[in-house]
């Protein structure tokens, strides 16, 4: 009898809190299909206007050059970020110096620091270093991050040291053993890794805002952020836009929401 | 191993092209422009180029779309850097944060005031915005000027017309508030919570500001600013005036007919037209004056932005001459971009032509542009200096503090501990 009111109880929290979390989700696509008018009026009727708010969305703005920028910048950020956060992570648990938790605190004190309190200094360094408005501005900050750092770091404990010993009798060097024997065993990790990076990179918004300065480098963020400028916002077509650039992280977190699980899993349980 | 380290070297490749590709070129004849809202600001400067190409035919204008929001941070990020490589050449400022921006980043913009652009020809409230130390920064575009909208239908079930409402004080706008609420169920106004909006209005239409001539903050006991919040929350307290979440949750109430009118800038009347099933139902005034403080006007402002020459511009005399023959200088100019997207101007000489003075139909019939234009002649200035946005978020604060049964004076002298505080007083 105790169980199952535990058990209904669990159950009416768990529901409530899907609603909460479902809502916005189900209201952006449903105000996708509406006219601005009509989302106002706080309708939840699916309406026939989504082939409308369509045509008014590609006549505004440059939706699939902004997608194909945030599919190029985020793909890129998001490969970097792995093999460079993996290879550190890795040599911080398998490598063995004095110092190296000392740099590793160091490293994680700067997970701290917000983003706005570097974007000064970062806005100078890369202007010094002549990579405003470029590509490679856009993605360095992000392509090292204490956080994946120490993901990686946290995964590699799990990996046996007397694999890596038995490799180096065999000849390997120490990148194939990296390589070909610790990169396969953490395909969860590298599933989770990826699946933060890419959403991270896909929603990165301010520090493109302030380095990038043309038009043809515009990201789906900076699309819908264009979409809400306006004296008039058109919610419909903003909806639609939001809908549009939200599908691309949702499509990677299905496909890849079992390994996700199975790698944060695996970082915390060290 | 082979295939992935190949795999980054081609991605870093692409990105450099890319980057490349991105850099813009720099022509001798062409502007650089940052500004936003592509049916408004955007569809005004394509226009103007348009018009300037017949004077230049080799002129090119590359607009770059640019939030408010993120154009500010960018403003700030390259000003704190002191790398104004970035910038365009002419960018778009909201004109409560023009004297800011000047003062925090001097370097940053050109003195306009000997560009050959006539800003006698500008509303002397709106050109006053981006004036510092006597010196203008900025060509006055779009207009701010205060307007009453009311929905005539509503107002004609309590037996009141636009008339009843025109040239009155907030004492009477708040006895016709309660009958039209009494009869119909509807309040007069609605607001977000928690945005100043409406008491910056008021203040200003006194002619009063959140600050002295010497720029020090005039919060506490400042008696125009006080009858505002007064009258503020009369209205709460009254049902007269309904406190909404959020600007969509503002622009709701007006569509969905949940109230009987508004009080905003002239900008508003864009919103307000998307309810094409309300045509002829609303109706455009002058905003209540402010009862017993001396100077109190039925005029005011908000919003509004004008456009700055930044020190990056590599071409000052292309831009100069662009900026004072079209926006200070070209009636047809302004007549071509009030219809398409109601950018009313607030170039004096544009409100005499006939475009302005066309009925309109969605307002009754009414020529509300050349009202609106006169308007803007009434303003009366106030200053906005290097803390208007601190101030104004103290006066929040100290708004709601009041909604909620807080002392008045006790509230407001908090608010300017607040910026004093900012200050660094």
């Amino acid at each position: 009898m105790k169980r199952r009111l535990v058990s209904i109880l669990t159950y009416t929290f768990l529901t409530v809190t899907a609603v909460f979390s479902v809502f916005p989700l189900l209201w952006m696509a449903i105000s996708a299909t509406n006219t601005s008018q009509v989302v106002l009026s706080g309708s939840l009727v699916p309406g026939t206007h989504l082939y409308d708010n369509y045509l008014a969305l590609l006549q505004n703005q440059p939706v699939w050059r902004a997608m194909g920028n945030s599919f190029t910048y985020s793909i890129g950020q998001t490969l970097l970020a792995m093999v460079i956060c993996s290879l550190a992570g890795y040599g911080f648990e398998v490598f063995h110096t004095r110092n190296k938790d000392r740099l590793m605190s160091l490293l994680l004190m700067a997970m701290m620091v917000p983003l706005a309190a570097t974007m000064v200094p970062l806005f100078q360094m890369m202007g010094k270093m002549g990579l405003l408005n470029t590509a490679i501005g856009f993605v360095l900050p992000s392509v090292s991050t204490p956080f994946l750092i120490m993901m990686f770091r946290q995964s590699a404990r799990s990996f046996p040291h007397d694999i890596i010993e038995a490799a180096r009798i065999d000849g390997l060097n120490e990148l194939q053993i990296f390589f070909r024997m610790f990169f396969p065993t953490m395909r969860a990790t590298y599933a989770a890794a990826l699946t933060i990076v890419f959403m991270n990179a896909w929603n990165n918004y301010l520090w493109p805002k302030v380095i990038m300065q043309t038009n043809d480098s515009m990201t789906m963020p900076m699309l819908t952020a264009n979409l809400m400028s306006g004296y008039v916002v058109d919610y419909g077509m903003l909806m639609l836009a939001v809908l549009l650039s939200t599908l691309p992280t949702v499509i990677i977190f299905f496909l890849l929401q079992k390994s996700f699980t199975e790698g944060i899993a695996g970082a915390i349980k060290g | 191993m082979k295939k992935l380290v190949s795999l980054i070297l081609v991605l870093l490749m692409a990105m450099s092209l890319v980057s490349v590709s991105a850099v813009a070129e720099d022509g001798s004849h062409k502007l650089t422009v940052w500004c936003w809202d592509p049916a408004f600001n955007i569809y005004a400067m394509k226009e103007a180029a348009k018009l300037y190409k017949e004077i230049d035919p080799a002129f090119e204008l590359d607009v770059i779309e640019t939030p408010w929001n993120d154009l500010q941070t960018k403003l700030t990020t390259a000003g704190m850097a002191g790398d104004y490589s970035t910038l365009p050449d002419i960018f778009l400022c909201q004109d409560n944060a023009f004297q800011k921006n000047v003062l925090a980043f001097p370097d940053m913009f050109n003195d306009l005031t000997a560009s050959g652009v006539d800003f006698s020809q500008f509303g002397a409230a709106k050109t006053a915005y981006s004036v510092v130390d006597g010196k203008n920064y900025g060509v006055p575009f779009d207009n701010g000027a205060v307007i009453q909208c009311v929905r005539t239908d509503i107002l004609e079930q309590a037996g009141y017309t636009v008339a009843d409402l025109t040239d009155i004080d907030w004492d009477r706008y708040i006895a016709i508030g309660e009958d039209v609420l009494a009869k119909t169920g509807k309040p007069m106004l609605s607001s977000t919570a928690g945005e100043p909006d409406m008491i910056m209005m008021m203040l200003q239409s006194a002619g009063a500001s959140l600050f002295d001539a010497q720029g020090k903050p005039a919060i506490a006991g400042n008696e125009a600013l006080k009858k505002a919040m007064d009258v503020y929350t009369t209205m709460v307290k009254k049902g007269i005036l309904v406190e909404v979440t959020g600007w969509d949750g503002y622009i709701g109430t007006l569509v969905n007919s949940t109230v009987a009118g508004t009080i905003n800038g002239c900008w508003i009347l864009a919103s307000i037209q998307t309810a094409k099933d309300q045509s002829g139902k609303w109706a455009v005034t002058n905003m209540p004056k402010l009862p017993g403080v001396e100077g109190a006007t039925n005029y005011s402002n908000n919003g509004g932005s004008s456009w700055a020459v930044s020190s990056n511009c590599k071409n000052t005399a292309l831009a100069y001459d662009f900026m004072s023959k079209i926006w200070g200088g070209s009636v047809a100019f302004y007549e071509d971009i009030l219809p398409s997207s109601g950018a009313l101007a607030t170039y004096l000489p544009a409100g005499k032509s006939t475009v302005y003075s066309q009925p309109q139909e969605f307002f009754g019939g009414d020529t509300v542009f050349t009202k609106i234009t006169e308007y803007a002649g009434k303003i009366p200035s106030n200053y906005t200096g290097a803390y208007y946005y601190e101030a104004r978020n103290a006066v929040a604060v100290a708004m709601t503090t009041i909604l909620g049964g807080g002392d008045v004076d006790a509230a407001l002298a908090e608010a300017q501990s607040t910026v004093e505080f900012a200050q660094g007083v």
